[in-house]
């Protein structure tokens, strides 16, 4: 095939520009909020997450402070100080909402009753009152700056340590690691028994299976979970596992009925002439040549149960406990909505593990499906 | 054997979860605000020492925290365990937990309407008549209280099963006191002021509004406080019980006057931020931002108590912003109404502990200690409103108490296919461009499809 | 020969039908018991640790792990030599014996899935078919009624002319994508890189991916900066901003995106190996005969791959028919965008009419009837 490619430059360029505008189709609403989660709250929420490398222009109200506080300075009272917290550069202010941007910094405003107010480009502002003021409510000054780029991992920081994010991964993982095993043992078996046995009734069976896929989950939760409340399970682990054995079921056997229907039937066939039991020929043969199917369904399964969110909510409590990172996800959702810098942290903590899982496996599922020869259907 | 086995399995395999009492928020006995014989009173006559009870509700982080430093009093009473657990799926968990019988001993609806549906599938355990009756003697306005949490059981007959505790009011308009003051506008006493504020506004070159309906799957539902709202300033009280019931159709013409009372600020581009177009699409938690923005992109923002949660960080109630009472007609003689809502606490799996604890929130105390914190409003008339924690609450507390006229927030009350539905759908429509009577017509529809 | 065509063929010999019932008998016995001890065993052996063990969750996990994946392999290894007692390959009756350890077989490997298959799916099913014919709460029975106002609800039908555009658009489009993508990769060298990259949307759950997808359809007012990027692409240009999730019809399309999004991946992993196992002779042959990239693609490579896209295509497909995260995340329904999964669940968790809600699941069910046919048609094919 390369020497094809090979030939012809033109189409190559083709094949590598075709390949980035798809990769860059496909990346960037994730780089979105990658670059979202990174940046600071008060510029993600006014401006897109594409302009975070440019300075961005803010109208922001300051409150000086109180003025009881003003210290006397050559026959007036005086109060001082900065209207930024951090940088920032104003270029002009104003004192009424009415005109925000009526002086230009340096300028000196009218506040009536002989007060001044002075606001440098540094932020730094200067109140002045013919007499001891009196009061609590401190004057308000409308700056408008231009700010530069921000970045902080301060929203990680939050979501890290302060919203029990460690708690619920590790309530993930008790749930993903034995319900991402188990299910591929039991329907590698039934799925050998499908494609290489034959028996009365297994054309229909495999329609059931097919045909099961579809049972939305949803009709299932009430009674199963009833059936959990009758045996004695309840809201538990052990529940989960063997729920999401359940209905991971149908379509990892699917998948590898399909794989291992696609074996070359001489192996098999020639297998069986030496007198090979079907119990052998599967631990011997079918196993080993299944092994990349084996190991894509394990991505699979790994990553539905890792984002599954509704299995959890039913057949786990709600508490610290056993609340897991896609329930903690939509409670921020929900409780903190209007937060965009813990949403996109938080989305972007979730989705870390799956892509590592799958950067980790993806070598081994490319080698893996080399090995055996897929005819397919 | 296989069943012993598994379910020791079982509980190994549960991580235990260690009791962890809460700290007590205020000493007993040391803040004068606070009604500190009554939780004497209640510690010396219950002892449950060992025993454990679960608590399911809406509440999430900070409100978690808030419903915790309550129950920590009943735990201190008692020597009882509450394991709270709160979901924000809390209205499908109930179902799917009552219905297959892992229910919490106590659950809390934000709507009656849920509660009543579970009622009447006998998944709620009755209160008993004198826990009704001491509702009716103990807080104000009593009755409806005691109404809102009376529902048809199996049988079909009446019992009270939902204890109202934490209210919310709903009825109120918040604003920038220095952006009024900065313009020379008053704070509109009357609905009529209130609407000339809006044209002055205009037509000084400014908008006055911020209305953001966009919720999510949610969308749609601020618009049913407005409509609700007008109901009470157009109506008289009975006709909204008649509506909420669907005792009168969906496109009477007295829902659709109030629902074009709505129209009149929220379909009229220049009334509102961004044009009646953004009303839809723009979140109801980034809608009162407009009002802190400079210059402002609007003036007033209509919206319930809970709402500072969502205002820019650092906002001082009183100083920053404000609120004032969503104003009646002076016209129309209907007093002063006043929307609200609140929590409802019910017994899905019953115990001594769990009836106990509704004992408990009969005490003043239950409620001081909320009280003293934040987002807390209670009808209780022995509560001391001393225990307010800010002007603010305190404020909203006199608005609830000087009421002529209290509802409980329509929507809730209807059945969840309308009132958490087919009604939030008519207000997008309404809001695009649909005729009043044509949407209630169609939530009529839906209303009679359910019957 | 003699040998190999009595066990491929192991009913020709077999006994009548009260045998079959027997054998039937053996089988679940054999089968039952092998469960029950190894569970039995498994749940000692992890009573027994646990007590020493740490009490830690992940710990906990992974000794399940390896305890399940052991209780499985005893399951297997010890249904299947207590077959071969019962049935010994040896001594006189070793044909008949054979034979019938043949017929049962099967059973053993296929117990397990087909207990977990029958108590998290067939009884729930059956379970939905009972509460079709009843009232809210489950106990009224009133007939056809349900499916009386099925036929006249209008916004079910609503959601079954989404759901059906959903069928049309997403499976199909996520397959295309997923075979551009998985033939364009296999060409370049760094197209391991751009699987993964591409492959990514797939790791994302769907709340996760309602999130990233509110920064694309974000709707700010005309004239105020546009956080959205399609927006802010729009505005650029200088169109008017929309907001687009409320645009009826057009709504479902960018909620299709979404799915499509994370779809591709899944159909590009599996039609990349499909690929790779393609016969080089055959390729070869073609660039011989002088074919180009592109007649090699389409007219040697896809056919042989037909089998896969068709597996690809269902089980896109089945996803799409329960589609309701995104639905539920992002519309929730609302202008106009209601789908069957969920308008099911707001059936079962709004409306509380269990009857109604189950219902509309089973049509979801029904809908996927032709595909069933079709792929026990496939089935029998690759059988003989």
């Amino acid at each position: 095939m390369s020497t094809v490619v090979g030939s012809r430059p033109a189409l190559t360029w083709a094949v590598h520009l075709a390949v980035l505008f798809l990769v860059a189709l496909w990346t960037l609403p994730t780089l979105g909020i990658l670059v979202s989660s990174l940046r600071d709250k008060d510029q993600l929420a006014i401006s897109g997450w594409w302009t975070a490398l440019t300075a961005s222009e803010r109208n922001l109200v300051a409150r000086a402070a109180p003025p009881e506080d003003a210290q006397p300075e050559g026959g007036r009272w005086v109060l001082t100080g900065n209207v930024f917290n951090g940088d920032g550069a104003a270029a002009a202010f104003g004192v009424s909402s009415r005109e925000p941007s009526a002086f230009a910094a340096g300028d000196t405003a009218e506040l009536g009753d002989g007060a001044t107010v002075t606001v440098e480009a540094n932020g730094d502002y200067v109140i002045a009152y013919p007499e001891k003021p009196d009061g609590k409510r401190g004057q308000r000054i409308f700056i408008s700056s231009v700010e530069p780029p921000k970045f902080t991992t301060e929203n990680y920081e939050n979501v890290l340590f302060s919203e029990g994010l460690g708690k619920s991964f590790i309530n993930t993982m008790t749930v993903t690691i034995p319900a991402t095993v188990i299910p591929i043992l039991i329907a590698a078996y039934a799925a050998y028994a499908l494609a290489w046995m034959e028996f009365p009734g297994r054309a229909l069976l495999l329609a059931t299976i097919v045909g099961l896929l579809v049972v939305p989950l949803q009709m299932s939760l009430i009674p199963l979970l009833r059936l959990y409340n009758e045996v004695g399970i309840g809201k538990s682990f052990i529940g989960i596992w063997l729920a999401h054995t359940g209905f991971g079921l149908p379509l990892a056997i699917y998948l590898l009925r399909n794989y291992m229907a696609g074996l070359p039937r001489e192996i098999i066939e020639s297998a069986k002439v030496d007198g090979a039991s079907d119990f052998e020929i599967f631990r011997k043969i079918i196993l080993p040549l299944s092994f990349p199917a084996l190991a894509s369904f394990a991505i699979f399964q790994f990553l539905w149960t890792w984002n599954d969110l509704l299995v959890a909510t039913v057949f786990l409590g709600n508490n610290e406990e056993q609340l897991v990172l896609t329930g903690r996800l939509r409670e921020l959702l929900g409780s903190r909505g209007g937060n965009w810098e813990i949403l996109t942290a938080s989305a972007f903590v979730a989705i870390i593990v799956p892509i590592l899982v799958f950067f980790a496996m993806q070598r081994y599922l490319v080698r893996g499906l080399l090995a055996g020869s897929v005819k397919g259907g | 054997m296989k069943t012993s086995m598994l379910a020791g399995a079982v509980a190994l395999a549960l991580s235990c979860s260690a009791a962890h009492a809460a700290d007590l928020k205020f000493a007993p006995g040391e803040d004068a605000r606070f009604n500190w014989k009554s939780f004497e009173d209640f510690k010396a006559a219950h002892d449950f020492s060992g025993q454990e009870m679960s608590l399911f509700g809406p509440w999430l982080s900070s409100d978690k925290d808030l419903i915790e430093s309550v129950t920590a009093y009943f735990e201190e009473a008692t020597g009882a365990t509450v394991n709270y657990s709160g979901s924000d799926s809390f209205e499908q968990q109930i179902v799917i937990d009552t219905q297959a019988g892992s229910a919490p001993n106590v659950a809390v609806f934000p709507q009656p309407g849920l509660a009543s549906d579970l009622a009447s599938k006998g998944l709620l355990v009755p209160l008993g008549n004198e826990t009704a009756d001491w509702m009716k003697e103990n807080y104000a306005a009593g009755q409806s209280w005691v109404d809102l949490g009376t529902y048809k059981g199996t049988d079909g007959t009446d019992s009270f099963f939902a204890f109202a505790y934490k209210a919310d009011v709903k009825s109120l308009v918040w604003y920038v006191p220095e952006n009024l003051e900065d313009a020379g506008y008053e704070v509109p006493q009357t609905m009529e002021e209130l609407k000339a504020l809006s044209e002055q506004i205009v037509a000084d070159g400014e908008t006055p509004w911020c209305i953001g309906l966009g919720s999510g799957g949610a969308t749609g539902w601020p618009a049913t406080d407005w409509v609700e709202d007008m109901m009470l300033r157009t109506q008289p009280p009975e006709v909204y019980d008649q509506w909420v019931k669907n005792e009168i159709p969906f496109d009477d013409d007295r829902i659709v006057a109030a629902i074009d009372e709505f129209g009149t600020f929220a379909k009229n581009d220049k009334y509102v931020d961004g044009g009646a177009g953004a009303v839809v699409s723009t979140d109801f938690r980034d809608s009162p931002k407009g009002l802190f923005a400079s210059p402002p992109k609007c003036y007033l923002h209509h919206q319930a108590s809970f709402i500072p949660s969502f205002f820019p960080e650092g906002t001082e109630l009183g100083r920053d912003a404000d609120f004032f009472y969503f104003p009646a007609y002076a016209e129309k003689d209907l007093g002063t109404p006043v929307l609200g809502a609140g929590t409802l606490f019910a017994i899905t799996k019953d115990s001594e502990v769990a009836r106990a604890f509704i004992d408990f929130l009969k005490t003043p105390i239950a409620h001081e200690v909320w009280m003293a914190q934040a987002g807390f409003l209670t009808p209780l008339k022995s509560a001391n409103p001393e225990a307010y924690a800010n002007d603010a609450l305190r404020k909203q507390g006199e608005i609830l108490t000087n009421a002529t006229t209290f509802r409980f927030d329509g929507s809730d009350l209807m059945p969840g296919k309308i009132g958490a539905g087919a009604f939030w759908t008519g207000m997008i429509d309404y809001v695009g461009g649909k005729a009043a009577k044509e949407v209630g017509a169609d939530i009529q529809k839906e209303w009679d499809a359910i019957k | 020969m003699a040998i190999s065509s009595t066990i491929t063929t192991p009913t020709t010999g077999s006994p009548g039908p009260g045998g079959f019932f027997v054998t039937l008998a053996i089988a679940l016995f054999i089968m039952l018991a092998g469960i029950v001890v190894s569970v039995v065993c498994a749940v000692a052996v992890f009573a027994a640790l646990n007590a020493i063990l740490p009490d830690i969750k992940l710990v906990q996990a992974v000794l399940v792990m390896l305890l399940g994946v052991a209780a499985c392999f005893g399951y297997f290894w010890g249904s299947n030599r207590i077959l071969d007692t019962i049935y010994p390959a040896h001594g006189a009756r070793i044909a008949d014996n054979i034979n019938k350890a043949n017929s049962i077989r099967p059973w053993l490997f296929l117990g397990p899935a087909v207990v977990i298959l029958g108590v998290y799916l067939v009884y729930p099913v059956v379970n939905s078919i009972f509460l079709s014919f009843h009232g809210p709460d489950g106990r009224q029975w009133v007939g056809g009624a349900n499916y009386a106002w099925l036929v006249t609800d209008a916004a079910f039908r609503e959601s079954m002319f989404n759901n059906i555009l959903w069928l049309l658009v997403v499976p199909a489009a996520a397959t295309f994508f997923g075979l551009i993508a998985a033939a364009l990769t296999d060409r370049i060298g760094w197209g391991n890189l751009a699987k993964s990259l591409i492959f990514m949307p797939m790791a994302i759950s769907f709340v996760g991916a309602s999130v990233i997808w509110k920064f694309i359809y974000d709707y700010r007012p005309q004239g105020t900066e546009q956080i959205g990027l399609l927006n802010a692409i729009v505005t650029f240009f200088g169109g008017e901003p929309q907001a687009w999730i409320t645009l009826p019809l057009w709504n479902s399309f960018f909620l299709m995106v979404i799915l499509i999004w994370i779809q591709t991946g899944f159909a590009m992993v599996i039609l990349s190996a499909a690929l790779r196992g393609i016969p080089e002779e055959t390729i070869e042959a073609a660039i011989i005969d002088g074919a180009s990239p592109l007649q090699i693609f389409y007219k040697i490579k896809v056919p042989q791959i037909w089998g896969t896209i068709a597996v690809v295509w269902t089980t896109i497909t089945i996803l799409v028919l329960k589609v309701f995260d995104i639905v539920l995340a992002m519309t929730n329904g609302q202008w106009g965008s209601q789908v069957l999964a969920n308008y099911m669940f707001d059936w079962m968790f709004r409306g509380l009419d269990f009857g109604r809600a189950s219902t509309i699941a089973l049509v979801i069910m029904a809908m996927v009837t032709p595909i069933m046919i079709w792929n026990i048609r496939e089935a029998r094919k690759d059988m003989k």
